[in-house]
C-alpha cells in the first residue's frame, strides 16, 4: 500500500479546508439568532489575559463560536444525536444550568451540567470555561446577570429594548426572562413543559420577602399574591413517577407561611378546570394570554369583583412563534410545532408610560411591531422592561395598583385596564431605587398606591436569588 | 490545547503538518516539532511553560552527569538530586495546597495554601523526565547530547498533556532515524480519527448522561439511576482517556514516533490485577520499574511494596483523600487477589469472575468521581438501596430508554468484539482482492470520514466537552 488511503486524504482535505474557510470568513457574525445569544467576540490581547492564559481560552471560545456552517452543525448534531437514540421514549428530559451561580457552565445552549470534576475553579477545563458576561442584559439566559447586578446594567438593557421598539429592528432585545438557563424541561407530544422540583429554602424565602413587605409598607394597603405554575402541571405525567412535585402543594406550603393579611390568588384551580385549552405556550415556558386571562379572573372573584369577559376583547393573531424552549432545546418537535400567539386589545382608554432612569417614553399595551422579531412575546406590555412603568386609564375609580411581576406579568396586565385607574408596574430585575430615585415603599407612599400584586411564575418563586432581588428594593 | 478542540483541528494541526512536510531535513523536522511543542503548551500555560523548560534543561544536566559518573557517588547524587528536583516542583504545584489544608485541619494552624494553578500535564512530564534520568543512570538508556533534542522528547504535543507516560529509549532512535511512510501516516490519521470519535461521540455523549445522575440532589437519586449514571461514568472516562492515547498515538505515527499501546479493552478484564495491566498501562509500568521493583517487588516487603505502590497511584490521579481512597481500594483488592481469590475465581466459570470485576471497578469510580467522601458514601449506599428514594423513577426511565441504543453501543465498543469481527472478515477475504479492497479501501475509509465529520460537528454543535486530566 504505497497510497494514501482516501481517508487520510479526505482528513487532510477537510481539517485544511475548514480552517482556511474560518481565517478567509472576514465577516464573523456576532450573535446566534438559532440560539438567541451573543457569540464571542475576538479577545483583546493584552499582557494580563496573555500570562493569565485567559487570552488563549476566550480565543479558543471565539474561534468555535464563529465556526463556519455553525447553525447548520449546531442542528445537525442535535439530529444525529436524536438519531443515536433508537428506541426513543418519544419524550426528552432536558437539564439545564442552575441560574445565578458562578460558573455558568458554558454557551448559551448547554444542555447539561457539565461534569462534577471540572464544576469548580479549573482553569483548564477547555470548553466548559464560563461565557463571557458582557452578554449580560442584552440576550436572553442571562436575566441571572441581571438579577445579580440589576441596577444600572438592569436600567440600561431596559433602555436598549425602547430604543429597539422604536426603529423596530429585527432582533428585539430581550431583557427580561425568568428562564435563566436553568431547570428541568421535558419535551412531550409536541410541547416543551417545565418541570418542578421543590425546593423548601426558595420557597420559605418568598414568604419572608412577602411578609417583610407587608411589615414596611403598613397595613392599608391590600397585598396578593400570585403564582403562574410550570405547565408541568398540567399535562399528563403519570408514567413519569416523581419526575415533578406538585406545585399546588408548594403554593399550599406558602400560604401557611404568608401573613394572613396577604390573599392568595387561587390560579392553580383556575387553570387546572381549563387545562386542555391553549393555556400554555408549547415552545415557551409563558403562559398565553389566554392562561393569564384565568388568573385574572380568579384575582377578580378573590377581591369580590366580576371579570369582563374575554369576548369583549378584539383578538389577533400573531402566527409562527418559536419561543424561549425552543431556543434553548432547538428541539425539532418543537419546530415542527410553532406557537400562535393570540392578543386581546385593549378597549380601555389608557395612557402607558415606561421610565428608563429618568427619561420617559410612550408606549403601547400591545406593540404588534415585535412581532416582527424573534421573541415574540414581547408585544405584551411593549416588552415590560423598564425602570418602572405607570398606566393610567379614564377610570376614575381612585384605585391605585402596583404590580411586582416577572415576565408572566406582562400577559396579565392588560386585563387589569379597566379596573384601575393607576397601574404601576415593576419588574425587580429592572428597577433600581438609583434610577428610580426612591426605594419601594418610597415608591407606595409617594403614589397614593393602595393595592399590590405579586405576579411572578413558580420558578422565580421557587428560586432565592431571584427573590433576593425583590427583597432588596425595599432598602 | 487540547486535540478535542476546534482550533487544534482546524489551525494548530494543519499548520504544523504543512511546516512539518514541506522541509525534507530532519533537523528542521526536530526543530518544528519543538516550536509548535512548546507553542501548544504555551497556548494553556503561558505562564509555567517556564517550568516545563527549566525542569527538562535541569534533568538534561543531571543525566551528563549521572552517565559520567555511573556507579560513583556522583552519579548517583546527579540522579537523586533530579528526582528530587523533579518531585518538589511537582509537590509544590500538585499537593502543596492539599498537604497545607491537612495540616491545617489537623494542627489548627494557618498555613497559606499555594493559589497558584496546577500546570497541565505537569504529573506527566515530571514522570517521563524521571524515567529518563534513572535509566540513563541504570545504563538502559544512552543520555541525550542536545539538550533541544530532550526537549523534544519531553515536550512532543501528542504526548504532553494527557499522556501515555512515554519512555525515552522508546523514542530515543527515532529522533535522530525515523522515516515516516505513507502506511503508517494512514496508520497514523485512521488511529487519531477513531480516538476523536471515542472523545466526542462517546465520551461526551456518556458524560452528558451521566452528569444528569451524578451531578443531582441525591435525597431524590433511585437505585437504577445511581446504577445507571456511574456506568455512564465508567464509559465515559474509559472512552475519554483511551481517546486521548489513541489520538496521541495517531499523531506520533503522522511525525514519526511509536508510542506503545495504553489501553487494552480493560472492561473485559477478570480481575483487579489483570484490569490495571489494561488500564493506563504506562502509568503501571512507571511504577512497576520505578517504585515496586526497586523496593524489592514481590521478594521482600511485598505487601509494604504493593501498598506504596497503589497509595502512589491514588495519589497520581489527584491531589485529594478520595483518590489515595481509590487507589487503596485497589491495593484491597489486589492483595485480596493474590492471595487466594485469583485461584478461586480460575476455577469459576469467566462470567462470574467478569461480574465481580465490573462491580469492583463501578464501586471504585465512585471514589474516583467524589472529590467529597460524604458524597461518594452516600452515592454508593444509594447503589445498594441505603437511603436511596426509591427504585427508579420517569426520569431513570426517560433517560434509559432515550439512551439505551447508544449504551449497547458504546458498551459493545469498549470490547474487542468489532475487532474481531473486522479480523474475521479479513482473513476469509485474504485471496479475494476486490472483496479487500471494498473492506479496507472502501469500506473502512468511509466509516472513518463520517467519524470525522460527526466529530466536527459534535465540537461546534454540542458544548459538552470537558478535560477530565487537570488534577493529574
Amino acid at each position: 500500500m504505497k497510497k494514501l488511503r482516501y481517508d487520510t486524504v479526505a482528513f487532510l482535505l477537510i481539517i485544511a479546508l475548514l480552517g482556511l474557510a474560518n481565517i478567509l470568513n472576514f465577516n464573523k457574525p456576532k450573535i446566534s439568532q438559532l440560539e438567541n445569544r451573543k457569540l464571542k467576540e475576538r479577545p483583546k490581547l493584552t499582557l494580563s489575559t496573555l500570562l493569565s492564559g485567559d487570552y488563549f481560552r476566550d480565543y479558543e471560545e471565539y474561534y468555535s463560536d464563529t465556526f463556519i456552517l455553525r447553525d447548520w452543525m449546531v442542528k445537525s448534531s442535535r439530529d444525529i444525536r436524536k438519531a443515536m437514540s433508537l428506541g426513543h421514549s418519544g419524550v426528552e428530559l432536558i437539564v439545564t444550568h442552575e441560574p445565578g451561580q458562578v460558573q455558568e457552565g458554558s454557551k448559551g445552549n448547554n444542555l447539561t451540567s457539565s461534569n462534577g470534576n471540572s464544576a469548580g475553579s479549573d482553569s483548564v477545563s477547555g470548553n466548559t470555561v464560563s461565557e463571557d458576561q458582557t452578554a449580560s442584559g442584552s440576550i436572553a439566559g442571562n436575566a441571572g446577570n441581571n438579577t445579580s447586578d440589576n441596577g444600572s446594567s438592569g436600567t440600561d438593557s431596559g433602555h436598549n429594548g425602547g430604543e429597539n421598539s422604536n426603529s423596530g429592528q429585527e432582533e428585539p432585545v430581550k431583557e427580561f426572562d425568568e428562564n435563566k438557563n436553568a431547570g428541568y424541561w421535558l419535551v412531550i407530544d409536541g410541547k416543551a413543559v417545565q418541570l418542578f422540583k421543590f425546593n423548601k429554602e426558595g420557597m420559605s424565602y418568598y414568604s419572608e420577602v412577602l411578609n417583610k413587605y407587608r411589615e414596611k409598607i403598613g397595613n392599608d394597603v391590600n397585598m396578593y399574591s400570585l403564582i403562574a405554575p410550570t405547565a408541568g402541571e398540567f399535562v399528563k405525567l403519570k408514567k413519569y413517577k416523581g419526575i415533578t412535585d406538585s406545585q399546588n402543594d408548594a403554593i399550599d406550603f406558602l400560604r401557611s407561611k404568608l401573613d394572613r393579611s396577604i390573599k392568595s390568588v387561587n390560579v392553580y384551580d383556575a387553570l387546572n378546570k381549563h387545562k386542555d385549552e391553549y393555556i400554555y405556550f408549547k415552545t415557551d415556558h409563558h403562559w398565553t394570554a389566554l392562561g393569564a386571562y384565568y388568573a385574572y379572573a380568579a384575582f377578580m372573584e378573590l377581591k369580590g369583583e366580576t371579570p369582563v369577559p374575554l369576548e369583549k376583547y378584539e383578538e389577533r393573531k400573531i402566527e409562527g412563534f418559536l419561543g424561549s424552549t425552543y431556543t434553548k432545546t432547538l428541539n425539532k418537535d418543537l419546530e415542527k410545532n410553532p406557537d400562535t400567539i393570540y392578543v386581546y386589545m385593549p378597549f380601555t382608554n389608557y395612557k402607558y408610560e415606561m421610565y428608563y432612569g429618568k427619561e420617559c417614553k410612550e408606549a403601547e399595551i400591545i406593540d404588534m411591531s415585535y412581532a416582527k422579531g424573534k421573541d415574540k412575546y414581547l408585544v405584551f406590555l411593549s416588552s415590560g422592561g423598564a425602570t418602572w412603568s405607570v398606566i393610567k386609564t379614564d377610570i376614575h375609580n381612585g384605585k391605585k395598583l402596583l404590580v411586582m411581576k416577572d415576565s408572566f406579568g406582562n400577559t396579565l396586565v392588560p386585563f387589569l385596564l379597566p379596573h384601575y385607574e393607576e397601574i404601576y408596574v415593576v419588574d425587580s430585575r429592572f428597577y433600581s431605587k438609583y434610577s428610580a430615585g426612591k426605594n419601594i415603599v418610597e415608591f407606595i407612599k409617594d403614589n397614593g398606591i393602595n393595592e399590590i400584586l405579586f405576579a411572578h411564575y413558580m420558578e422565580d418563586v421557587n428560586w432565592k436569588e431571584f427573590m433576593e432581588g425583590v427583597e432588596k428594593h425595599l432598602e | 490545547m487540547v486535540f478535542s478542540s476546534l482550533f487544534f483541528l482546524c489551525v494548530f494541526l494543519p499548520a504544523t503538518l504543512i511546516l512539518y512536510f514541506i522541509v525534507k531535513n530532519r533537523n528542521v523536522r526536530n526543530w518544528i516539532l519543538i516550536l509548535a511543542s512548546v507553542f501548544f503548551y504555551a497556548w494553556g500555560e503561558p505562564v509555567w511553560v517556564t517550568v516545563l523548560l527549566f525542569s527538562t534543561f535541569l534533568d538534561y544536566y543531571c543525566a551528563l552527569l549521572a552517565e559520567k559518573n555511573r556507579g560513583q557517588r556522583r552519579g548517583k547524587a546527579a540522579v537523586a538530586f533530579a528526582v528530587a528536583a523533579n518531585l518538589l516542583i511537582l509537590g509544590f504545584f500538585k499537593y502543596w495546597g492539599f498537604v497545607a489544608e491537612n495540616i491545617n485541619a489537623l494542627l489548627g494552624t494557618s498555613i497559606r495554601a499555594s493559589e497558584v494553578n496546577m500546570p497541565i500535564g505537569i504529573s506527566f512530564y515530571t514522570f517521563q523526565l524521571i524515567s529518563y534520568v534513572v535509566d540513563v543512570y541504570r545504563g538502559e538508556s544512552k543520555a541525550q547530547k542536545s539538550p533541544f533534542k530532550l526537549l523534544l522528547y519531553i515536550s512532543l504535543f501528542p504526548q504532553l498533556v494527557a499522556g501515555p507516560i512515554v519512555r525515552y529509549e522508546d523514542i530515543a532512535w527515532e529522533i535522530d532515524n525515523r522515516t515516516i511512510t505513507v502506511k503508517e501516516f494512514n496508520y497514523g490519521v485512521n488511529r487519531f480519527i477513531i480516538g476523536l470519535g471515542k472523545k466526542v461521540i462517546i465520551a461526551n455523549t456518556a458524560g452528558e448522561i451521566a452528569g444528569n445522575f451524578l451531578n443531582t440532589d441525591y435525597s431524590r437519586l433511585p437505585v437504577l439511576g445511581a446504577w445507571f449514571g456511574i456506568t455512564m461514568f465508567a464509559l465515559q472516562i474509559y472512552f475519554d482517556f483511551s481517546g486521548y492515547s489513541d489520538m496521541a498515538i495517531g499523531l506520533g505515527k503522522m511525525f514519526g514516533f511509536t508510542y506503545k499501546e495504553n489501553f487494552n479493552y480493560p472492561y473485559i478484564s477478570k480481575s483487579a490485577t489483570e484490569f490495571w495491566r489494561r488500564w493506563h498501562i504506562s502509568l503501571g509500568t512507571f511504577f512497576r520499574d520505578y517504585v515496586y521493583i526497586p523496593l524489592g517487588g514481590n521478594r521482600k516487603h511485598h505487601t509494604r511494596n504493593l501498598l506504596l505502590v497503589w497509595f502512589l497511584t491514588g495519589l497520581w490521579h489527584g491531589a485529594s483523600w478520595n483518590f489515595i481512597l481509590w487507589g487503596i481500594y485497589f491495593f484491597v483488592l489486589i492483595f485480596i487477589e493474590k492471595k487466594g481469590l485469583l485461584n478461586l475465581l480460575n476455577k469459576l466459570p469467566a462470567l462470574i469472575s467478569r461480574i465481580y470485576l465490573l462491580l469492583a471497578v463501578l464501586v471504585g469510580w465512585v471514589f474516583f468521581y467524589h472529590t467529597d467522601l460524604g458524597q461518594a458514601f452516600r452515592f454508593l449506599g444509594i447503589m445498594f438501596g441505603i437511603n436511596a428514594a426509591s427504585w427508579s423513577n420517569g426520569e431513570v426511565y426517560i433517560h434509559f430508554t432515550n439512551n439505551a441504543a447508544f449504551f449497547v453501543i458504546a458498551v459493545v465498543a469498549s470490547t474487542p468484539f468489532a475487532k474481531k469481527v473486522y479480523e474475521s472478515i479479513r482473513k476469509r477475504l485474504r485471496e479475494n482482492l476486490k472483496g479487500m479492497y471494498l473492506l479496507d479501501g472502501v469500506l473502512k475509509s468511509a466509516v472513518n470520514i463520517a467519524i470525522l465529520v460527526v466529530s466536527i460537528i459534535f465540537l461546534v454543535g454540542q458544548s459538552y466537552n470537558p478535560f477530565l486530566y487537570f488534577r493529574f
